[in-house]
């Protein structure tokens, strides 16, 4: 007797639907808002003396699970800018056709020197498109806006809750509404367990 | 020699309105389905999508037409065809409206379950010969449902039949204009008839929920596993004209074919036929399909005793009284 409760059942949903608004839009004409953490290219962003704010540090290269980023550096020297000795990264090749966007060489980078962008969709006709170099990624750092995560804000998230000190003063916080948080910036780091 | 001629015609004339209602037909099922879904269909060929059955031929007929060498080639050949030309002959004594009908047999309806069942030889005939171990064996389920479902489909059949008294299916469809529709009154061996065909019919052209034959989860794509192209293009043809023919028969002997008010008849048989196959539709994206052996359990278990306990009800009906 199940059976035939079921078929109606069945029969009565998809019959539902078609009176129903579809609930898909079509794509390349309707683009729906994306997620606040919505990540897609990388950039590498200027630091506060306007030189690309990457040293060389390999940080990024060594973490990356899939291995698509290759850097090379020659050492310290004098900056342009500043004068003072820095490190200077003088080749940087992220291939982004075997990226799986895991975020993992922004969150090691002590720096903030390398964030990801919030470009939509990045197709292309060639495969060389997709390989960017240090000056592709330069220029998405002047053209596209960065994505929400930066290494110092996720290493922040990553670290211990300071014991007993910051929780009297997480009361009053608690109290404001929600919406008034930025909801990415705050609740995250809130929920972080032990 | 009048009779020949004006099979050829109305014959040539009713096979090519059928192709091209399945034209549309195939850009409604995608329509409809999506919308089942609360997806939106084919929205990009044509405007709401008209032209994409256009799109699907000129795709399905560009593909590379791959024989298996170890292939039985005539009959691999010889199986498609024959499945259309089976599934178009059926239409063949249809009645359309009094005069639009290719050959108004008296045995009408022992020519479609003949020509019908039939179909059941290109289906195997396409699992034997593509030597593939998924083709046969959707080919050995094709056999033993539509060798099963026959029965109650004939039983189902037989209850307009033994109402009406009259094996021809204008000569039915005559009667219930004269007196009701089979569906409708006398409701107890009616209605339940008709949703026995229904059932009957769906498991005889291999739709969801009974298209075992065909299973994808299991059989990979059953009979046309090795088709490809044109061929599998005939195959796709032929079942959706099994499926219109079917829905054009039930329309015929359960709803009074051509019978209705204000308009001609064959406005109102094409009406019926369409709204049968909207629900052919509606019930293949409904529904889950059936194990093997719960195929077997309905068909012999229910629907061929219910089958005939509605036959013997609808000779009470005629022997007792109801029938005028």
């Amino acid at each position: 007797m199940g059976y035939f409760t079921d078929t109606a059942r069945a029969l009565a949903t998809t019959m539902r639907n078609v009176f129903r608004t579809p609930v898909t839009v079509e794509f390349p004409k309707v683009i729906r808002p994306r997620a606040v953490r919505y990540r897609a290219s990388f950039a590498l962003p200027d630091d506060e003396n306007g030189e690309v704010a990457c040293i060389g540090c390999l940080a990024c290269e060594r973490i990356c699970p899939s291995r698509v980023i290759k850097m090379r550096t020659t050492g310290k020297r004098d900056s342009p800018v500043t004068g003072k000795k820095r490190n200077y990264v003088d080749e940087f090749v992220l291939d982004l056709s075997a990226c799986i966007q895991c975020e993992l060489c922004i969150q090691v980078c002590n720096s903030d020197a390398i964030t990801m962008v919030r470009e939509p969709e990045v197709p292309s006709f060639e495969r060389e498109d997709l390989v960017l170099d240090l000056t592709k990624l330069r220029a998405n750092a002047h053209e596209k806006t960065a994505s929400w995560g930066r290494g110092t804000i996720l290493q922040e998230m990553q670290e211990a809750p300071k014991a007993a000190k910051p929780a009297p003063k997480k009361v009053a916080p608690a109290a404001v509404p929600a919406a008034e948080v930025a909801p990415a910036e705050a609740a995250p780091l809130e929920k972080e367990p032990a | 020699m009048n009779g020949l001629l004006h099979g050829a015609v109305y014959g040539a004339v009713i096979a090519s309105a059928l192709l091209s209602v399945i034209a549309v037909g195939i850009w409604f099922e995608r329509k409809f389905a999506g919308r089942m879904q609360s997806r939106l269909g084919p929205t990009m060929t044509g405007p709401v999508g008209l032209l994409q059955p256009v799109a699907d031929v000129i795709k399905l007929l560009q593909k590379e037409d791959i024989v298996p060498r170890d292939a039985d080639r005539h009959l691999f050949d010889l199986a498609p065809v024959l499945a259309v030309l089976c599934s178009l002959g059926t239409a063949a004594v249809i009645p359309f409206s009094p005069e639009v009908i290719a050959s108004d047999l008296d045995v009408g309806v022992v020519y479609v379950l003949g020509i019908g069942g039939l179909m059941v030889i290109p289906t195997f005939m396409a699992g034997w010969a593509s030597n593939n171990k998924f083709s046969l064996l959707g080919g050995m389920r094709a056999i033993a449902q539509s060798v099963s479902y026959g029965v109650p489909l004939v039983l189902a059949v037989l209850v307009p039949v033994t109402l009406s008294g009259t094996l021809s299916i204008s000569g039915i469809v005559a009667w219930q204009s004269a007196h009701h529709w089979t569906a409708v009154w006398p409701v107890i061996p009616g209605l339940p008839a008709f949703v026995l065909f229904f059932m009957a019919m769906l498991a005889e052209s291999n739709r969801i929920p009974f298209d075992i034959p065909e299973a994808e989860s299991e059989l990979v794509a059953g009979i046309t596993t090795e088709y490809t192209g044109a061929k599998f293009t005939l195959f796709y043809m032929g079942e959706y004209v099994h499926t219109l023919v079917g829905s054009a028969l039930g329309a015929a002997l359960f709803f009074g074919g051509w019978d209705g008010p204000f308009r001609p008849g064959l406005h109102w048989m094409v009406a019926k036929t369409l709204l049968l196959f909207a629900v052919v539709y509606w019930v293949r994206w409904s529904l889950l399909r059936f194990r093997s052996d719960q195929l077997m359990d309905i068909c012999w278990k229910w629907l061929t005793p219910i089958g005939v306990g509605l036959v013997l009800l609808a000779a009470a009906w005629v022997t007792f009284g109801g029938a005028g």
